[in-house]
């Protein structure tokens, strides 16, 4: 995992982001999260996925809200992200704002 | 604590389910009509190959996709059922056993082969399907809710496979729901907290919406609501999904409903099976066996304050033992419960084997089994597995006549292999009956004299000329098959029964078939004993086998010396002195006692010193030093830590009977 410096409050996560992976994950966000203001995700291009990680960054996002913090992804859903969304039944009847933070604006890249 | 593996979870269900398809596809072998058994195979090779691809078994699934699409085209009516079709996936499902087994093995070449022979059975009925194919079934909307088990994930379900497997049934638009997910800091991360609402329309029945959720169907929600029978295609409006995800959204599918009546969820066919299997718990074996071994251990410390007890004037401390006494009793024989399983899981393999020794042989052979619910320790039914398909080989091979022969002979033309099982006076009987040629005891003779086995012209009841049969590199076949002939196989059904100490039986008429008994004690843990006193040692009898106790006074002792026969009731019973028999070098007691012990209806006495009393006995195995000793079947530990070796009742009586032949033969 890499942080990168306190202005751009970037986390990148682990190229390993299914269930199997994914406990050490909740505590990593959470000090992120806490520690900023405007915490942002960034995925490895090669990242796997499973819905797990997407129940993760729902909860993130719901966390945040109440905390009154930012949260978003650094580049909008696409590949493996993108796919596991869409197979998991998360694209469909997507909210304006869950458009904008998965897809920024709804544009699929 | 410590989890299951899921892997090896799955491997234990995926071979539960191996079972299932395999017997369904015999059932289906007899009856190709049946299509209760064509919706039973189909439904396990559809749960193997969702499971199979949630655990990961890419290369199973593949390969089960293809028979679970042959079947789905049988329930269809699109193809008819054929044997030759049972046999393909009957091979196929061997071959799915290995990608379960192995699954990171070279089996390219084998599926590619037995996927060649599947197409080529399904193919094969193609004309006769074309003319079966019925019209186009009625399309229906289901309106779906479900959640899956919270703990899914963690028990590696993987919801994914399960959704794609919904959008395979037809039309259909899926949306999770997200409102039960928590706060990141409430979350536990392998939890699932998404359920999804899914509008499906199909031209399936609604048992293929239950099918989709088989593997985790008892602990699940699922709501289904049929809206419509649609007679065509609805031509209705999406409901506005984020824009650019059209291209990964179903269908749209009818919103406006003409019936809207709520279908109560339609029990599935597994159902009831499902519920009985949710009021078990499953336990790995060598848990069993560390149990087992913890009240064998608690017995020998409850024989040991027994004893003490016994000695000691103070009430409470007797009162306290006999309590004890009375909890690891009880708890013995409930843990004795828990390792009985019921034969029929023995059973139900030899009805694959037989069908396939009849595939090779060309003989029609018909399997019937009896008694499948007597239960038998299972470390007894494990290492019976060997044997039992030895001599059914054996039966099928050489016992049973070509169909032809069986006509001339004014049989049926199918022949009958007889696999039966009941308890008997703490034993399991197993018999193997055939109504084939019986055993030609000639060539029985003439092949034991020709390899020194016995003498020429050598005196032998027809039981000990039939007992040849199991020596090693017998055989009197005169050609050596795949299946027998070799004369292996025999020797070792002698072995695994005697190290089960257990005797086999064999009657045989020329003409009219052969049976073979085998007789099982049920356990090999525990046995309740007779503790006697022979000389200075003290030696166990397995209980079951004592029929009676009586004294031996010093004049009948006098009597029947030179005889050993004591009258019992007007008939005369051998007797052995064990006091001669392990050499004690003591004098006898005045008032010696008989324990008459019997094995079926021959019957011996053994004259001791003493009857101490019964004795629960923790059976231990000899040390391979002692591995030949043929007297006894095993030692115990008793309560002040000596140790009583355990009489081997089968042999005893045989030795007994031997003797009973020789003087009767003396005159």
């Amino acid at each position: 995992m890499d942080i990168a410096s306190q202005n751009e409050a970037c986390l990148r996560l682990p190229e390993n982001l299914t269930v199997r992976a994914i406990v050490p994950m909740r505590e990593d966000i959470l000090k992120f999260i806490d520690a900023h203001e405007a915490a942002k995700i960034e995925l490895s291009d090669e990242v796997q996925v499973d819905i797990s990680f997407i129940q993760m960054v729902e909860a993130a996002r719901v966390y945040a809200g109440t905390a009154g913090k930012v949260i978003t992804l650094a580049q909008p859903a696409s590949g493996a992200l993108l796919e596991t969304l869409r197979r998991s039944g998360f694209l469909e009847g997507m909210s304006d704002d869950d458009a904008k933070f998965w897809l920024h604006q709804g544009k699929i890249q | 604590m410590s989890f299951p593996d899921p892997i090896a979870v799955f491997r234990t269900e995926a071979a539960e389910l191996l079972e299932q398809i395999e017997a369904g596809l015999l059932d289906l072998n007899v009856n190709l009509g049946d299509k209760d058994q064509v919706d039973a195979v189909f439904r396990g090779l559809h749960t193997l190959k969702g499971s199979g691809a949630m655990f990961g078994f890419e290369a199973l699934a593949a390969f089960t996709h293809h028979c679970e699409t042959a079947f789905d085209r049988v329930r269809k009516g699109e193809v008819p059922a054929t044997h030759a079709l049972v046999t393909a996936v009957l091979e196929a499902k061997d071959h799915m056993r290995a990608l379960v087994e192995t699954p990171a093995g070279d089996h390219e070449a084998v599926s590619e082969v037995l996927l060649a022979n599947l197409r080529h059975a399904v193919d094969g009925s193609g004309d006769q399907a074309a003319s079966s194919v019925s019209a186009a079934p009625a399309k229906t909307l289901f309106k779906i809710r479900f959640s899956l088990p919270q703990n899914a994930m963690a028990n590696g379900t993987n919801p994914l496979p399960l959704l794609d497997e919904l959008r395979d049934l037809g039309t259909c638009r899926i949306v999770a729901d997200r409102s039960g997910i928590p706060a990141l800091d409430e979350l536990v991360p392998t939890d699932l907290h998404v359920s999804w609402d899914v509008e499906l329309l199909t031209d399936q029945p609604r048992s293929a919406i239950d099918d989709v959720f088989i593997f985790v169907m008892d602990d699940m929600e699922l709501a289904v609501e049929e809206i419509a029978v649609a007679a065509q295609m609805p031509t209705v409006a999406a409901p506005a999904p984020v824009a650019t995800a059209a291209s990964v959204a179903a269908e749209p599918v009818a919103s406006a409903t003409s019936t809207a009546a709520a279908a109560p969820a339609a029990p599935a066919p597994g159902d009831a099976k499902a519920a009985k299997a949710n009021e078990n718990v499953r336990v790995p074996a060598e848990k069993l066996d560390e149990l087992m071994d913890r009240v064998g251990e608690l017995v020998i410390a409850q024989s040991r304050l027994s004893q003490l007890a016994g000695g000691s004037g103070d009430l409470t401390l007797r009162a306290v033992s006999e309590d004890v006494e009375r909890l690891s009793g009880e708890l013995r024989d409930t843990m004795m419960v828990l390792r009985m399983v019921p034969v029929t899981h023995l059973f139900s393999r030899f009805r694959r084997l037989v069908h396939d020794l009849a595939n090779e042989t060309g003989k029609r052979i018909e399997l019937v089994t009896e008694g499948e619910t007597t239960e038998v320790d299972k470390s007894v039914i494990e290492r019976l597995a060997d044997p039992l398909v030895h001599l059914v080989r054996n039966s099928c091979d050489h016992g049973l006549e070509t169909p032809e022969d069986r006509l001339a002979a004014g049989k049926t033309e199918a022949g009958h292999i007889h696999l039966s099982a009941r308890q008997q006076a703490g034993e399991v009987i197993i018999t193997i009956k055939d109504d084939g040629r019986g055993i030609n005891k000639e060539r029985v003779r003439a092949k034991a004299e020709s390899s020194g086995l016995i003498a020429a012209n050598a005196s032998l009841t027809d039981q000990e000329l039939y007992q040849l049969i199991f020596q090693p590199g017998f055989s009197t076949a005169s050609q050596v098959t795949n299946l027998s002939g070799r004369g292996v196989g025999m020797d070792v059904v002698k072995r695994t029964i005697d190290a089960l100490r257990g005797t086999i039986n064999v009657v045989s008429r020329p003409g009219e078939g052969s049976e073979i008994s085998l007789a099982i004690p049920l356990t090999l843990a525990i046995i309740d004993g007779l503790l006697v006193r022979v000389g200075n040692g003290r030696y166990v009898i397995p209980l079951s086998a004592v029929e009676e106790c009586l004294e031996l006074s010093i004049e009948e002792d006098m009597r029947s010396r030179g005889r050993s026969f004591i009258s019992l009731r007007d008939s005369l019973v051998p007797f052995l002195r064990l006091r001669d028999l392990f050499r004690t070098n003591t004098t006898p007691d005045p008032f010696q006692k008989v324990v008459v012990i019997s094995t079926g209806s021959e019957r011996v006495g053994l004259v001791v010193d003493q009857i101490i009393g019964d004795h629960q006995t923790v059976i231990k195995g000899m040390s391979k030093l002692h591995h030949d000793v043929a007297t006894f079947s095993g030692a115990t530990i008793l309560g002040d830590g000596d140790v009583a070796l355990i009489l081997d009742v089968g042999h005893l009586v045989a030795e007994g009977q031997q003797q009973e032949a020789h003087l009767r033969a003396a005159g």
